[in-house]
Parts: structure tokens; C-alpha cells; sequence
């Protein structure tokens, strides 16, 4: 039979030349979805990890007591800020009120420590005369000293003696301090009359307000006590509990090393291993036994510390001269109540602490997600809560969008349906060039530039206070940049969804007597509203997503916004996601807590662009049905 | 208002008389691109008032261009010129300077190729034209969709869902919409740019019903590739070739008895 139709051309490996062309192309495809499904597996599993671990170490955290001193630490973190507060509110009255006397006493103090530094040798001579009682040699000593006192007292300086200037306006005084100096007797050492009267002034002045200083300064002294005590033994806790788990890796490189040695050297090795004990569990029963037992003595600690701090601040004087002291005193009246309230909070806690309590798996979950405090490289320990990254990158994805969101839609309205020819051919390109800025060198300008002027423009007048710019560098900065750097995505695809509408839409609204106005915001936009919303979470996503800009201009300070300010969140300085990351991954060891934290930020922020992703997709495919 | 802007506004239009021109065209030529080639060449046609006027001839013979030069629509080209000649419509030349083609498009109505009702509701397409004039009040908006729907001849078949998108409508009644929808406007003269061309025989025969009604309200220029089409519905009929106008008369002449060679040859067949 003869063969019509057959294939020609040979065959390499099974496939021919066009079966070949259409490996290389699908091969291309197939690369790209493999990789993709790789770096998600890997981002997941690395993540995941994070929870077992972070588990391991809430249990220890509990287990070693450091969770009991946890609690104490956090006590005496409320209560030195009152400490702190008092001592301010102190030192400003006594200023405003004592200002003088104050002076006069330090003076006084300052005058004598220069004349007993250089009159020792003359005070002593003095001194043995005097004693041997001859009347010429005490004479002559009486004189030199005087002379030395002459000397002393015409080449002081004011400034270099009443350094804070509390005297400057008093040369009387002054003259009075360097008068009582020429007559100074060093074997009799008497105060001068009036500096003894600027003391007994000040003292009584102060002495109600004194007295409720020391009561609040003493107040936390044995919690202070304590908390130093017992930190040191929990951390020596966690420390060779971390040890012991170490030597068992250790125990087993040796005698796996072991097997391969011969003779002698066997032997040693074994011995080595031998020394190496391992217990089934880390005893940390019969280790926190202190802690348990240092249960009461808080108790009691926390009932002084209570009680004199109470009574401490229901002495502070309540008419006080100074603005700042007033000032202070009512804050410190304010916050006692909550402090108390948080300090039997933390007291009951403290007191339910149990060694050997189970830690919930959910626990190590909610802790990162639900957690406020974001602690690394810190001396005690290492806390991971996500709140404060996610809520700084929402805050300035808000104001990047406010932003950006007017103006890519209004230039894409204006160039699409109102530009003439020309000016379409100059503002589409110069929007779209946007795109092709550096976020390095948009950060640059953003510190070195932006900054600089927002914060001098916020300082006028008709700024509102809670508005004026302390840092340079601060979410408001960073969010404006953002925004430049998401208006060009937003234009573009913006501009595309206008660019759907049928031509004969807008021809129709026109030829019905509409100005083109009238058509762009009654037909044209609602027409195009998918698109249009499809393009603005497109740009959220490139805003949540970016990482350099807000890593050299948000200010990078972890903590939760302030929201007693109200829109004062907008100026504070604050951190993200993605410059979490980008900080702190270079400096982690792989496998720690740690990296593994970072890992889960940076699934959580993979998950929350592909929503944004997949829900624009969808809102542009129902688009496509309309 | 100010004198010296001449508005068409409806209260104090002139109205011109039956059988009147109400659109005059004086020699015009007109170019797409800024007068390098005249897409249409020295035309002067005059439409009288409450007939149907149709516009023949070949592909690219200006006709449709015609049409849009009347309410101006050619105004979206950037490029688009007229290089000579006016056009009056109710006595007012309507290419100087102080007209407003917004104005303009309120008395003179279009009616597209494709029909192209907005992805509205039935209701919201008619009142549209009202609403951009600024008209909020509801019962005059009620009334004024009712009856241009009923105009329309489409009353019955929508008046039960009128708040349902007008994209769900068939072919043919999506037309009609867009017929009702420029005459809810109250516009003197209604420009139909082949209206039945992206329709079925059935629904062509409904509109060409409702052409043939509406005649006794409006002045009708339409655009028609259809030859029975021009037969049945016009009063008057132009032959354009090749930018020029090559015959005006009452349809019987143009199509019984046409003086010209080229449109004898048009209509018999022999060429187009």
C-alpha cells in the first residue's frame, strides 16, 4: 500500500521539531509555577515551625520562674515612673520656692570644698599650733591662712561655684558668701548665720513635700529587693535548663564520634560521655523552690510598697508654686489609680503562678497574633507580638491611600476624558515616569527633605498641637511617599477601567444635551467602578508590600500608636511588617525563635497582598459580566 | 439672561412654520483633518420641519458625517473642521462662536447605529437627559418617562419593571429605549444614524411604525443603507456620492423618476 500523509522530518528523544518548540515554551511556564509553589512551601513550613518553638518557650518562660519575676519586674516598672515623676515634681519646687536659699547652701558647700582642698596643709598647722597652745606659732598660722583665704576668695569665680546660677542676680549674697569665707575658721568649723538660716529655711519649706518623697521613694525598696534577688536565680534557671538540653546533643556527637575511634582514644571519648549525665526532665521543681517560697515575702512587699505609696502621694502638697510640679502631681494622682488596680492585677497573677502548669498550644498563637509588644535582643526575654508591625503598616497604608487615592483617580479621569491630545501626551507618561523613581532614593528625599519641611510647616500656627511634628521621621512621611509611589499604579489601571467604557456611552450621554462633566460622573465612573475599585487595592497592595521607603522614613519604633491623640497617631514615628524584616532578619541565626517569628510576619504579609490580589481579580472579573 | 449669547432654548425658540426649512445648509464643506482633505464638499440641502428626510448612498459617501455635523457630535474629533459654507438650524447658525453645543444637543436629538442605552435602570435611561438638566422633581420626571415610553411604543412592555437594568432588554427594545430616552428631551429635530441596521426584520419593521408616528412631533433626519427602508419611511430623500450631494427631491422623484444618472444607477443596483 503506499503511504501518503506520514510526518516528515527525524525525531530527537520521541519528540519532533515542534513537540520540541512547545517543550521549550511550556518548560518556561512550568519553571515559574514551580517556583512559585516552592517559595510558598517554604515561607509556610519555615512559619509554621514558629508555634512548636514558640510553645517550647512559653513553657520554659513559666517553668524557670521567669514568668513570677516577669510579673514583679512589671510592678516595679509602674512604680519607678512615680519615683521619677516625684523626684521632677521635687526638685521644681524647691527651685521655684528656695531658688536662693538653695543657692546660698550649695555655694556655701562648694566655697568649702575649695578651701579644704587647698588650706589641708595650713588647717593642720593651725590645728598643732592651737594644740601646743604657742601663742606666736598661732599666730603665724592664723595669719597665713588668712592670707590664704585672701588669696582663695579674690581669684573664685561665681560661675565655676554656683554652677546652676542661682545666684546670679544676688552679688549681695555673693559678697556675703565671700565675706563669711575670709573669716572661716577651720579647727572650729562654724557655719556662717545665715547660711545656717537659708538651710533651716528650706528644710521646713520642704519638709511635707520631703517627707511624701521619701515615703515613695522607700516605698518600692523591697520589691526592688527582691525582684533583683530573684531575677538572678531565674535566669540561672533558664540558663542551665538551655545547657542541659545542649549537652544532650553534645553526650550524643561524642559517642556517635565514638564508634569510629579505635583503642585509647575510644575509651577517652567514652569517659568524656560518660561524664556528660542527663536527667529525663530538667528539674525544675526543686530549682524554683525559692521563687515558690518568695511568694509571701511579695505579698508582702507589694502591701508596703501599696501602702506607702498611697500615703506618699496623699501627702504631696497640694498648692505648689511651680507650674511643672503641679503639673506633675496631677499626673501622679492620675495614674495611682490604675497602677493600683494593675498592681493587684499582676499580684494575683504572680500568686497563681505554677511551675508545673500546662502552657496551652493556643496560647503560643494568640500571643503573637493578639500580642502588643514586639522585644527582641533583650536581656531578659524575647517577646513576639505582631500588633503593634500590622497596626503601623495599616496606619500607613491608610494615609498612603487617602492620599493617593483622589489624586491617581482625578488625573485619570482628567487625562482620559477631559485632556486634549497634547496634554494626554505629557501627564501620562510623567505619572507613569513616577514608577521608575528609586524607593531608595524616594526614602532619601523623604528624610533629608520631606521631613525636614513637614516638620517646620507643623510647627505654625494653625496647626493643631496634637498635629505639630516632634519626629522627623514618622508614619505621615512615610505614608506621603507611599502614596507617590502608588499613584502611578493607581492611574494606570485606573485609566485602563475608564478606557473600557464603550465610546458610545459617553457619545450618548452628549448627544442628550450632557456636559462632558455631567458624563464622566454619571455615566462613565459608575460604569466604571469596578475597575476603578479593582485598581485602588491594587495600590494597597504595592503600599502594604514596600518595604524601603518605610524603613528609612516611619522611624522604626516598635509600640502601639498613642491613641490618646486621637489623629496625633498620624505624626508618631512607627514600624511595619516588611520593615521588621527587612531590619532584623540579617541579624538572626537561622532556626532560632527569632528567625522563625520573622518568617510568620512575612506569611501573614504574603497572605494579606493575596487577598488584595485575588479580591481585585474578582472584582474585575464581575466587571467583565456587567 | 445675556443678550448677546443666543441660546435655543425651547419657550422662546423660534418656531418655524410647516414645510419651512427648519435646517439650512449653506455650501458647506467640512474636513477631519483640519481642512487638508474635505470629507464633505459645497452641500447645500435644506430640511423642512415635521418631515422625515433620508440620507442614501455608498459607504464613505459623508452621510453619517452629515448627520453629526447637525448636532455638532463631530466636535469630539479634535481634528474635525468646517472649512466653508453654515449650517442654521431654527435661523441660528450653529457653528458661531457663542453657541453652546451643550444647548445645541438639547433640541437637536441623535439616535445611534448600536443601540447604547446606559447600564442603568429603564427608568434612570429616559429621565437622564431631564436629570442633567437639573429636573429633581419626581412626578415631572414620572411623567416625562411615561410618555416618552409611550411615544416609543414601549409603555406596555416595560412599564411593570422599569427599576430592572435596560440591558436586559432585546435588541429591538433596547432601541426603542434609546429612541424614548432623546425624546423624553423634547428635541425639535431627531437625527437617526441607521437606526435598524444591528436589528432583526421584525423589530426594523417596528421602528420604521414608530418613525413614521413620531413625524407628527419631530423634524427626522435619518441615515439609511436600506433603500426600502428610505421608501417607506421618508418624505424626502438626499443621494450623496463621494462627499458631494448628488440629488434632493421628494422620495417618489428621487426613487420613480431620479434625474441624475448616479442615482438611478445607486438605487437600480448597479453600483454601491
Amino acid at each position: 500500500m503506499v503511504k501518503h500523509f506520514q510526518r516528515r522530518g527525524r525525531k530527537f528523544f520521541g519528540l519532533d521539531k515542534q513537540g520540541w518548540i512547545k517543550g521549550f515554551f511550556g518548560s518556561n511556564a512550568g519553571i515559574s509555577i514551580v517556583v512559585l509553589f516552592l517559595i510558598c512551601f517554604f515561607l509556610v513550613v519555615e512559619a509554621f515551625r514558629f508555634f512548636p518553638a514558640h510553645h517550647e518557650g512559653l513553657k520554659v518562660y513559666r517553668k524557670s520562674g521567669q514568668e513570677f519575676v516577669g510579673h514583679i519586674m512589671e510592678q516595679v516598672d509602674g512604680y519607678q515612673e512615680f519615683v521619677s515623676f516625684t523626684n521632677q515634681a521635687y526638685f521644681s519646687e524647691y527651685d521655684e520656692r528656695f531658688g536662693k536659699e538653695r543657692g546660698i547652701k550649695d555655694s556655701w558647700e562648694a566655697l568649702l570644698g575649695e578651701i579644704e582642698d587647698g588650706g589641708e596643709d595650713l588647717a593642720e598647722a593651725l590645728e598643732d599650733a592651737r594644740d601646743e597652745e604657742d601663742e606666736a606659732a598661732i599666730a603665724e598660722a592664723e595669719s597665713d591662712y588668712h592670707a590664704f583665704l585672701v588669696d582663695l576668695t579674690s581669684e573664685v569665680e561665681q560661675e565655676s561655684i554656683d554652677s546652676f546660677g542661682r545666684l546670679k542676680n544676688q552679688p549681695e549674697v555673693w559678697a556675703a558668701l565671700l565675706e563669711a569665707a575670709l573669716t572661716y575658721d577651720p579647727v572650729e568649723e562654724e557655719i556662717p548665720a545665715f547660711v545656717a538660716e537659708a538651710v533651716r529655711l528650706q528644710s521646713e519649706g520642704m519638709r511635707s513635700f520631703a517627707q511624701a518623697k521619701d515615703d515613695i521613694a522607700s516605698a518600692g525598696t523591697g520589691l526592688k529587693d527582691l525582684r533583683s534577688k530573684l531575677t538572678t536565680i531565674t535566669s540561672q534557671i533558664a540558663k542551665d535548663a538551655e545547657n542541659e538540653k545542649s549537652n544532650e546533643a553534645r553526650k550524643f556527637a561524642i559517642l556517635e564520634g565514638a564508634e569510629k575511634l579505635e583503642g585509647k582514644e575510644k575509651e577517652e571519648a567514652l569517659a568524656e560521655a560518660q561524664l556528660i549525665i542527663i536527667r529525663d526532665e530538667f528539674p525544675y521543681g526543686e530549682r524554683v523552690k525559692p521563687l515558690s517560697d518568695s511568694k509571701e515575702n511579695h505579698q508582702e512587699a507589694v502591701k508596703t510598697l501599696r501602702e506607702k505609696l498611697t500615703r506618699g502621694i496623699a501627702n504631696l502638697p497640694g498648692d505648689l508654686s511651680s507650674a511643672k510640679a503641679s503639673e506633675l502631681v496631677e499626673e501622679i494622682k492620675k495614674g495611682r489609680d490604675r497602677y493600683l488596680k494593675n498592681l493587684d492585677r499582676s499580684l494575683r497573677q504572680a500568686s497563681e503562678w505554677e511551675s508545673d502548669e500546662r502552657v496551652d498550644f493556643g496560647e503560643s498563637i494568640a500571643k503573637f497574633f493578639f500580642g502588643n509588644k514586639w522585644i527582641t535582643n533583650s536581656s531578659w526575654t524575647d517577646v513576639y507580638g505582631l500588633l503593634p508591625l500590622l497596626t503601623g503598616s495599616v496606619l500607613i497604608s491608610c494615609i498612603a491611600l487617602f492620599f493617593a487615592v483622589p489624586i491617581s483617580i482625578g488625573a485619570a479621569i482628567y487625562v482620559n476624558r477631559l485632556a486634549t491630545q497634547r496634554e494626554q501626551t505629557l501627564i501620562k507618561p510623567s505619572i507613569e515616569m513616577i514608577q521608575a523613581i528609586p524607593s531608595i532614593v524616594l526614602g532619601f528625599f523623604g528624610i533629608m527633605i520631606l521631613g525636614e519641611h513637614l516638620q517646620q510647616w507643623s510647627q505654625a500656627s494653625w496647626v493643631p498641637e496634637f498635629l505639630q511634628i516632634k519626629d522627623r521621621l514618622n508614619a505621615f512621611n512615610a505614608g506621603l511617599l507611599l502614596a507617590l509611589m502608588a499613584v502611578p499604579t493607581i492611574f494606570t489601571l485606573c485609566e485602563d477601567a475608564l478606557n473600557n467604557v464603550p465610546k458610545s456611552y459617553s457619545e450618548a450621554s452628549l448627544a442628550l444635551g450632557a456636559s462632558k462633566l455631567q458624563t464622566v460622573v454619571r455615566v462613565i465612573v459608575p460604569t466604571a467602578i469596578s475597575g476603578i475599585l479593582a485598581a485602588v487595592l491594587l495600590g494597597l497592595g504595592r503600599v502594604i508590600g514596600e518595604t524601603m521607603v518605610v524603613l528609612l522614613v516611619a522611624g522604626n519604633r516598635i509600640s502601639m500608636p498613642d491613641w490618646g491623640t486621637g489623629l496625633g497617631i498620624m505624626v508618631q514615628p512607627t514600624h511595619t511588617m516588611t520593615g521588621i524584616i527587612a531590619q532584623e532578619m540579617p541579624e538572626v541565626g537561622p532556626g532560632t525563635l527569632h528567625y522563625r517569628a520573622l518568617f510568620l510576619v512575612g506569611l501573614v504579609l504574603f497572605s494579606i497582598s493575596l487577598s488584595i490580589n485575588i479580591a481585585a481579580q474578582k472584582i474585575i472579573k464581575r466587571l467583565g459580566h456587567a | 439672561m445675556n443678550d448677546s449669547t443666543v441660546t435655543l432654548d425651547s419657550a422662546d425658540a423660534p418656531q418655524v412654520a410647516v414645510n419651512e426649512p427648519i435646517i439650512s445648509i449653506d455650501d458647506l464643506s467640512f474636513s477631519y483633518d483640519l481642512g487638508d482633505t474635505n470629507t464633505l464638499r459645497n452641500i447645500s440641502l435644506d430640511i423642512p420641519a415635521g418631515k422625515v428626510t433620508a440620507f442614501i448612498g455608498p459607504s464613505g459617501c459623508g452621510k453619517s458625517t452629515l448627520l453629526r455635523c447637525l448636532n455638532r457630535m463631530n466636535d469630539l474629533v479634535d481634528t474635525a473642521k468646517v472649512t466653508n459654507g453654515k449650517i442654521s438650524i431654527l435661523g441660528q447658525d450653529i457653528n458661531a462662536p457663542d453657541v453652546d453645543a451643550i444647548e445645541l444637543r438639547k433640541h437637536v436629538g441623535m439616535v445611534f447605529q448600536k443601540y447604547n442605552p446606559f447600564p442603568k435602570s429603564i427608568y434612570e435611561n429616559v429621565a437622564y437627559g431631564l436629570r442633567v438638566q437639573g429636573i429633581k422633581n419626581k412626578s415631572v420626571l414620572d411623567q416625562a418617562v411615561e410618555e416618552s415610553l409611550q411615544k416609543s411604543a414601549l409603555w406596555t412592555e416595560v412599564k411593570d419593571r422599569l427599576g430592572t437594568s435596560a440591558l436586559g432588554l432585546s435588541g429591538g427594545q433596547q432601541q426603542r429605549l434609546c429612541i424614548a430616552r432623546t425624546i423624553a428631551v423634547k428635541p425639535q429635530i431627531v437625527l437617526m444614524d441607521e437606526p435598524c441596521s444591528a436589528l432583526d426584520p421584525i423589530a426594523t419593521a417596528r421602528i420604521e411604525e414608530l418613525i413614521t408616528e413620531l413625524r407628527q412631533d419631530f423634524t427626522i433626519a435619518i441615515v439609511t443603507h436600506n433603500m426600502q427602508q428610505a421608501t417607506r419611511v421618508s418624505d424626502q430623500t438626499a443621494f450623496f456620492y463621494l462627499g458631494k450631494l448628488i440629488e434632493y427631491d421628494d422620495t417618489e422623484v428621487i426613487f420613480g423618476n431620479p434625474k441624475e444618472r448616479q442615482t438611478e444607477d445607486y438605487i437600480s443596483g448597479r453600483f454601491g
